[in-house]
């Protein structure tokens, strides 16, 4: 676990960076002597470095005790969800918001729950037509039209 | 000491039919979150936020999301009974007794005692809001920007501090909310800062899209990777109103864990959480049988969960007096207020006076509302948790894209939720807290302009942090927090290697 909570350490240190080169090279540190748009940012950046240098310093040496991030295959779950509903978002404007609902659920029930195809069906549909009465008809959110409706 | 006039308002408006279904309606679906675990009070309401968008009234959106937060500290309490699971972060330490008592075949009477403790510390807390609210919101129009950047200061060093196991992350995660809340338009000059060309990005981050993805997408994700399932104690729900002898050794827990609970609950970050665990430590250093604790002692429900309840309700004073959110919850119920155009601080009471009067007034109804649903129609809660969350997961998925779509109807916002909720997944697994996150990020805006023009008032001289009387003490107070708590760690890790060596 303490290596990751390096990772996590330099990711922010790298955060920290990128914001205190804004603040200096492309917004204002000041303004008219008075504290410009860039002035929090920096101070922020600065913060976060020597808390990110904090994290990576108690976090230096052999690991305590041997706990894995993830339990074997356990990052399985969560990286098909992850997919699914990136592609959900990619299909969204092209096939409509309620069959894009439908296929999220179908997808979601069949492959990450392993439910049979029917339950994983009939549960999409059902989603699908409550999303579409309430948003659509109810709340009249403008989704996009699609391919079906 | 009271505003009757003001309470009558709110009566009058919390009790019109509309408000009276949208409270019934909040506290329901906030005792079903805190029953259920993996979905918090925050996740839900940020799940709500766009719907309450739709909302016509301010007043209906905020009983709304008012119901959700308190009813959750009821519901809380039966997961952590019956299952040993904490439905809440709040009802941690009701796992320890209550489970306990259910084992004994008590678990009637615990659910009981939680639910006459959350009602009664509930309306102790209520009655407190309504007392000091308008006095403290009166003193705090005397506040300028040095005295509110001081305050935020304060706010967000103690939420880091008091949340949470560790200060470090919770600080990182609070400096990373606060330039978070920078990216976007700048709001003194108005120049466009970290957009990199992205043209979405030169309007802020929306605090819906945040929110979701971090508390609702996140905690998804998270919960997907633990497959197995908690079976339901098999014992049966009987003698749900406590007999005398409990009442008898539950009163005092139950009064003293409202005061805890209130004054906790009014720190930046002490909260429901703290409470519950300071209210159980005090009872068991109190107790004349501290050996029955952990063995099914009753007051070790009936104390915490007293205590999480006044908190719950007194983490609404600087909320709605001050403008600063102490918990991931109320930052949500300050978003809703923003969202509904109404700024909460000391201007509220004056302004908008049928917000606040009427919101408090259904928060005593909403806690009569709690009484019933909790006590007789407990087994219906205990029937919930046989939903299985492997349908549950995929309908929340699809409640956060297309709540979040339907804000801006933007597919962007839709794709920073996204990752806004893998950067929550990971940041749960390494031990972050994302609440000192959110709070920063709805504090950010508050803070940056309180700073810039508290230095333009002084031509830049840093000193009016400190020597204006009300910032000072602030300031003080906040040194003297960090120093003190540096020192303890210190003399804590000293001891540590002295008893290693």
């Amino acid at each position: 676990m303490k290596s990751w909570q390096r990772y996590a350490g330099v990711f922010f240190l790298a955060l920290a960076a990128l914001a205190i080169q804004q603040s200096v090279w492309v917004l204002r540190l000041f303004d008219h002597g008075q504290p410009g748009s860039g002035f929090m940012p920096f101070g922020l950046g600065v913060i976060l470095g020597v808390l990110a240098i904090c994290l990576i310093a108690i976090n230096l040496g052999p690991e305590e005790q041997q706990v894995p991030f993830w339990e074997p295959r356990a990052w399985l779950r969560p990286l098909l969800a992850i997919g699914i509903t990136a592609a959900y978002v990619v299909v969204f404007d092209d096939i409509g918001a309620i069959t894009s609902v439908v296929v999220l659920v179908v997808c979601w029930l069949f492959f990450v729950e392993h439910k049979s195809a029917p339950v994983s069906a009939l549960t999409g549909v059902l989603t699908g037509l409550v999303v579409y009465l309430v948003f659509e008809r109810f709340l009249q959110t403008p989704f996009p039209r699609g391919i079906l409706f | 000491m009271f505003d009757v006039a003001g309470l009558w308002l709110g009566f009058q408006i919390a009790f019109s039919p509309v408000n009276l279904l949208w409270g019934l309606i909040g506290c329901v679906l906030g005792t079903a979150v805190g029953v259920l675990p993996g979905l918090g009070p925050a996740a839900t309401i940020a799940l709500l936020l766009p719907i309450s968008m739709k909302m016509g009234s301010p007043v209906t959106a905020i009983i709304l999301m008012s119901g959700i937060f308190y009813g959750a500290m009821y519901g809380g309490s039966t997961t952590s009974i019956l299952l040993k699971i904490p439905g809440e972060a709040a009802s941690v330490v009701t796992c320890i007794d209550g489970y306990e008592m259910a084992k004994q075949g008590r678990a009637g009477p615990a659910l009981g005692i939680a639910a006459i403790g959350s009602f009664i510390a509930g309306t102790i807390g209520l009655i407190g809001l309504t007392a000091m609210a308008p006095p403290l919101a009166e003193a705090a129009l005397k506040f300028g920007p040095a005295e509110y950047f001081s305050l935020t200061v304060l706010g967000l060093l103690l939420a880091t501090y008091l949340t949470g196991d560790s200060p470090l992350k919770g600080l990182t995660m609070a400096i990373l909310g606060l330039m978070l809340g920078c990216i976007g338009l700048d709001p003194l000059s108005g120049a466009v800062r970290f957009d990199f060309g992205v043209a979405d990005l030169q309007s802020n981050i929306d605090f819906v899209t945040l929110a979701m993805g971090l508390f609702g997408v996140g905690e998804i994700l998270f919960s997907l990777e633990k497959s197995e399932t908690a079976s339901i104690l098999t014992t049966k729900i009987k003698n749900v109103f406590p007999t005398l002898a409990d009442l008898a050794r539950s009163g005092w827990a139950m009064v003293r864990g409202s005061v805890i609970g209130f004054l906790v609950g009014i720190l930046p970050g002490g909260g429901a959480v703290l409470s519950s665990l300071i209210s159980y430590a005090v009872e068991k250093k109190v107790s004349k049988h501290p050996e029955e604790f952990g063995h099914g002692a009753i007051e070790g429900v009936a104390g915490p969960e007293s205590a999480n309840n006044a908190a719950a309700s007194s983490s609404f004073i600087p909320l709605l007096t001050l403008g600063i959110p102490g918990n991931a919850s109320t930052a949500m119920i300050f978003a809703a207020l923003l969202i509904h155009g109404i700024t909460p601080g000391p201007f509220l009471l004056k302004e908008h006076a049928d917000v606040f009067w009427g919101v408090v007034a259904s928060m005593y109804i909403g806690n009569v509302m709690l009484l019933v649903l909790n006590l007789p129609l407990v087994g219906i809660w205990v029937q919930l948790l046989r939903v299985p969350y492997a349908f549950m997961a995929p309908l929340i998925m699809v409640l956060t894209l297309v709540g979040v779509y339907s804000v801006n109807n933007s597919v962007f916002d839709i794709w920073v939720m996204l990752v806004m909720g893998i950067f929550g997944y990971l940041a749960r697994k390494l031990k972050f807290d994302l609440g000192p996150l959110l709070l920063a990020f709805v504090l950010g805006p508050i803070m940056e302009r309180s700073l810039r023009q508290a230095l333009l008032i002084s031509n830049g001289d840093f000193a009016i942090f400190f020597v204006r009387p009300i910032s000072g003490a602030l300031m003080a107070i906040a040194i003297l927090f960090v120093t003190y708590n540096l020192w303890a760690a210190r003399k804590e890790k000293r001891k540590a290697q002295a008893k290693a060596a």
